[in-house]
């Protein structure tokens, strides 16, 4: 948690402070500032990810913390976007529901694929954030029980009522790898 | 947001020294899942220049047992509490309180010291600035408190007096029924204050130059049953209605030790006592974990909407009791 923040948030040769950001395995440098393109300390991560970097696929919704629809991962764990700062993002390693496709086939994730062989969404507005909660916890728990699933998913509202479509595209997943 | 200057912070001297510097306009970000909300909505009276990173600082997330306490590090996540085998094994109240707090991607970087320092949620407090201007009321320094004559459901029952919000933080109530301590540090010095009495009606007693560094619990006599519920009107993920931690030692077959504490009706956890002595000495069981409830909110005032939590509190405490 500490320690690689200082090594990314340097000064350039111009004097101005910048940050490098790791999304989806790709590093991003940034200007720190109040200009086009770069971040303002007060920016957070979902409009750095949306508005800065064109990475579209992760939603806002309430953008207060309570929805769920900003879930992207950060060190592997689910988090909310819209509830942390860029500047302090740092050093870790973000994914975005982007970032799940295979990159050089470009063949998405068996989680993805099991979103539409479900039908497991109705708007479509909070289903990169559940598939994002999804990928933590198989990460984490490849076998999880129903009861597992609804808890690590607790955190993502769905006003479309697709949660029983989202369960089972989860739990057919689990146990397999990847 | 507005924007502001940020700092991360390698020390907690470095800290204090901004804090001292920028005189109550800088604010400490800890996980930041409470201050982020109160920034966007510009709820806070002064809107910070500063901004003061500290989960920069090393080595403030440990939670261990020395000799005397267990001690937890201001910067543990709740996810770290919720998971810690030493909690689970002996202060199981502590990792229910901590799941028991919003959903996982929020206690994935939520901390204790935040969660403690959290600032309330009384609508009136919280409404946006940018909706036709923000409300400034009893707890911002300035004007009435609205919840008085207006919307009072959720507000407080008990030990209230000029701002009737209530303390949102539900590991406030696991720790409060453990004894648990915070300690506090300032240019000026350290002091431990009691989760219980970091609390009163109109703010906390933590000073704007103030850093809590640490949080612990006596071990020596600490109770074996332990249970922590929560009533909440959205399942999932929502803040206490009323809570619930229930603290108890049973020898030869009557209570011996009780500690009873409920979240959500007064501006912190509230210890209590009647309930306690209801208690002490009798044989667990369904009567008396009725009368204890029956006993514990004895002298509270309801507002003109909020009786029913009475109602709520007294159903749950029976059921944490004894179960
Ligand atoms: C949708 C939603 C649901 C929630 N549900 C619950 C719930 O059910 N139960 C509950 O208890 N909480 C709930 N919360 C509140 C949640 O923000 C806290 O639980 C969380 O623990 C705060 O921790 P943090 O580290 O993110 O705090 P931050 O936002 O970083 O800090 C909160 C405040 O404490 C101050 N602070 C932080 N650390 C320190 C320190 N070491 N010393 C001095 N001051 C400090 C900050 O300056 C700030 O003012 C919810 C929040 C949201 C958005
Ligand atoms: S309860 Fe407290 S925070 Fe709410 S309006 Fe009254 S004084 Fe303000
Ligand atoms: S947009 Fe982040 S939780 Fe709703
Ligand atoms: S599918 Fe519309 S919000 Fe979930």
């Amino acid at each position: 948690m500490t320690g690689e923040i200082f090594a990314s948030n340097v000064e350039s040769a111009a004097g101005d402070k910048q940050m490098s950001l790791m999304v989806n395995a790709h590093s991003y440098l940034l200007t720190v500032g109040n200009r086009p393109g770069e971040v303002d300390p007060a920016h957070t991560l979902a409009f750095t990810l949306r508005e800065t970097l064109g990475l579209t696929g992760t939603k806002v919704s309430c953008d207060k913390g309570a929805c769920g629809g900003c879930t992207v991962l950060m060190d592997g764990k689910a988090v909310l976007s819209c509830m942390l700062l860029t500047i302090e993002c740092g050093g870790k390693e973000i994914t975005t529901i982007e970032g799940l496709m295979e990159p050089k086939t470009g063949a998405l994730d068996p989680l993805q694929q099991s979103f539409i062989d479900h039908s497991a969404f109705q708007c479509g507005f909070c289903t990169p954030g559940m598939i994002m909660s999804a990928k933590a916890l198989l990460a984490e728990n490849p076998s999880p029980s129903e009861e597992e699933i609804k808890e690590a998913l607790s955190g993502n509202f769905c006003r479309c009522i697709s949660q029983y479509q989202v369960v089972e595209a989860v739990k057919a997943v689990s146990g397999k790898k990847r | 947001m507005k924007t502001f200057d940020h700092y991360d912070a390698r020390s907690i001297d470095e800290a204090l020294g901004l804090l001292g510097k920028h005189r109550g306009k800088a604010r400490l970000n800890a996980g930041g899942t409470d201050l982020l909300g109160l920034l966007k909505d510009r709820v806070l009276p002064q809107y910070p220049e500063l901004i003061v990173n500290i989960k920069t600082i090393p080595g403030l997330d440990y939670i261990e047992e020395d000799g005397e306490r267990l001690r937890i590090g201001a910067l543990a996540r709740l996810c770290d509490l919720a998971g810690s085998r030493l909690l689970q094994e002996r202060y199981g109240v502590i990792c229910e309180a901590a799941l028991a707090v919003a959903g996982p991607q929020i206690r994935n970087v939520a901390t204790i010291g935040g969660n403690l320092c959290q600032d309330v949620r009384c609508w009136y407090y919280r409404y946006p600035a940018h909706l036709g201007g923000g409300m400034l009321c009893a707890r911002k320094g300035r004007g009435p408190c609205f919840a008085v004559k207006g919307d009072n459901r959720y507000h407080a029952v008990i030990g209230a007096g000029k701002c009737f919000a209530v303390c949102p933080s539900d590991l406030a109530v696991a720790l409060a029924a453990l004894d648990g301590h915070m300690t506090l540090v300032s240019h000026r010095g350290e002091r431990r204050v009691g989760v219980g009495d970091f609390f009163s009606p109109l703010r906390n007693v933590l000073e704007a130059d103030e850093f809590v560094k640490e949080i612990d619990v006596p071990k020596a006599s600490v109770p074996r049953l332990q249970r922590f519920l929560k009533f909440t009107l959205r399942k999932p993920i929502d803040f206490a209605v009323v809570s619930v931690a229930a603290v108890t030692e049973v020898k030869d077959g009557i209570y011996s030790d009780a500690r009873i504490v409920i979240g959500g009706v007064a501006p912190g956890p509230f210890r209590a006592g009647k309930a306690e002595e209801e208690l002490i000495g009798c044989e667990p069981g369904d009567a008396v974990a009725a009368q204890a409830a029956e006993a514990a909110l004895e002298g509270a005032r309801p507002l003109s909407k909020n009786a029913w939590k009475i109602e709520v509190a007294r159903a749950l405490i029976k059921r944490t009791v004894y179960r």
